[in-house]
């Protein structure tokens, strides 16, 4: 069974706490989509072919915030689970099931320490969720338990040339601005961030017994609009990649 | 343009190369004990990238004067090199002579190797086939040539180096091309022949539609006594210190 959460967990739970009522304000209308999308430029999956066929899947999503997409996947046959470390998100989470009439479990934790038995679960996902918020040397090795064999592990997070190209006002831009190496923990003071080098992402799917499948680097449209970012640093997204959807299937 | 007018414009920049550097260079480098990856990514000691070599049936694809394939002789492996520059071939069988090490030599291009399938335990690249090839072709023919469990590792040029990289000159602290350029890449500069760079998700699907399982990606940050190569400029150790300037793909044949 799983340890205990970070510290940064605690604050991000906090963090995501505050947000909560903000950040639904501010995107639920994009992110509510009648089919399941990815990520900032909200691109189907049936162009980027990561979950494909849910129905009659295990599914849990790992910061599953207001929960549009375990609701769509729910719709689609799929038995999700949603997990937030946030209360305020899993309240979101509520009202949005309610609306759309489906009903499934939501669980309060932290990914790094998720109470739910070892391989109970045929896909183990998120958009922007856990594996940005979350350490991933806790949240792969938990995914890895979760999972049964032969299930994917699948999730979208920005990717380490947006983090390696974006200035001290959070906006990308063309210069290398900071390092690659050493990418694990990114704090701003309010929120902890991580993210990995791609190399690193590799070596540490392969230690807890994954293959990779898959690294889709997303591209938005040339008229693509985002509540995320701007039309700058669309144009920006256009050029490198802004995005990282990792792929990874436990080993049976 | 095609494969065939690619190949001809490569071998004419590895002639002129092997004339102004690579012959020259080439005892000194056949006669390092350690096994050294790059300009800057380091020793196999420390990678562990190649596993047991004694024995072992080697290839190597896009071999130049082949003191990569030399390093795998040493330690008892039974090394093919395959390249199609004639003039580099030429000093590899002049340094094989001399060392006697158990190698061989093939004018052939790594994209179309004149030898059966399954007949090696390891292919390997050290920026040979690895850049100069086109990896549709390369990685297919790679996959062809091994055993069952065989194993491919290969190093290029690190994708964020290229993206830097102007159209002639020096690698910048900026990003300088578009991902979307990524691929078949024909240098203007003077000197310069076709090579290809891809993004890192196409390596991952070349590889696993080829039959290959992806093993690692080894991405080293450059040691603080690096320095500037005397002959390929283009890569400052100062830059290589904080970004990747070469990547080092590990890949396995589904058994």
């Amino acid at each position: 069974m799983p340890g205990k959460p970070s510290e940064e967990a605690f604050r991000n739970r906090a963090y995501w706490d505050r947000l909560s009522d903000e950040y639904q304000a501010r995107h639920k209308n994009f992110i509510r989509q009648p089919e399941p999308r990815w990520g900032v430029w909200q691109i189907p999956d049936s162009e980027l072919g990561v979950l494909g066929d849910v129905s009659g899947k295990d599914v849990l999503e790992l910061g599953c915030g207001a929960a549009h997409w375990s609701i769509l996947l729910a719709k689609l046959g799929a038995r999700p689970v949603g997990l937030d470390n946030s209360a305020r998100q899993l309240e979101h989470a509520r009202e949005l099931m309610a609306e759309a009439s489906v009903d499934f479990p939501l669980v309060h934790s932290s990914a790094e320490a998720v109470p739910l038995p070892d391989e109970s679960f045929d896909v183990v996902f998120c958009d922007h969720g856990a594996f940005t918020f979350a350490d991933p040397y806790r949240t792969v090795p938990e995914a890895a338990r979760l999972l049964r064999p032969g299930g994917l592990l699948a999730f979208s997070k920005l990717s380490p040339f947006a983090y390696v190209a974006e200035n001290e006002d959070e906006r990308v831009g063309p210069l290398l601005r900071r390092d690659y190496f050493g990418l694990h923990e990114i704090d701003d003071g309010g929120v902890v961030t991580y993210d990995l080098p791609y190399g690193e992402w590799i070596r540490l799917f392969r230690r807890y017994g994954f293959a990779v499948e898959d690294l889709i680097e997303p591209r938005p449209a040339e008229d693509a609009t985002s509540t995320y970012w701007d039309e700058s640093e669309r144009d920006w997204a256009r050029r490198w990649p802004s995005e990282s959807i990792w792929k990874a299937r436990k080993e049976r | 343009m095609s494969h065939a007018d690619d190949a001809l414009k490569n071998r004419e920049v590895w002639t002129k190369a092997n004339a102004e550097y690579t012959d020259q260079k080439a005892r000194e480098s056949w006669a390092k004990d350690e096994i050294d990856w790059g300009m800057f990514s380091g020793p196999e000691s420390e990678l562990n990238t190649l596993g047991a070599l004694e024995g072992k049936d080697v290839i190597e694809l896009g071999c130049g004067t082949a003191y990569f394939g030399a390093w795998l002789a040493k330690r008892g492996a039974r090394v093919v090199g395959v390249d199609i520059t004639p003039a580099q071939l030429e000093t590899a069988r002049r340094l094989q002579q001399e060392t006697g090490l158990n190698m061989e030599f093939i004018e052939a291009s790594a994209e179309d190797v004149p030898l059966p399938d399954a007949s090696f335990d390891l292919a390997v690249s050290e920026y040979g086939a690895s850049i100069w090839c086109d990896p549709e072709l390369w990685i297919a023919e790679a996959a062809r040539l091994l055993r069952p469990g065989g194993k491919l590792v290969f190093l290029c040029n690190s994708t964020l180096s290229i993206l830097c990289s102007p159209d002639e000159g020096k690698v910048e602290e900026r990003l300088m091309r578009s991902h979307a350029q990524l691929g078949r890449f024909e240098w203007p500069g003077e000197d310069e022949g076709v090579n290809y760079h891809l993004a890192h998700g196409d390596w991952i699907r070349v590889l696993r539609e080829n039959g290959f399982e992806v093993e690692a990606l080894h991405e080293r940050l450059a040691p603080e006594s690096a320095q500037d190569h005397v002959y390929y400029e283009f890569m400052p150790a100062e830059w290589a210190r904080s970004w990747p300037a070469e990547e080092i793909w590990v890949a396995r044949k589904a058994i």
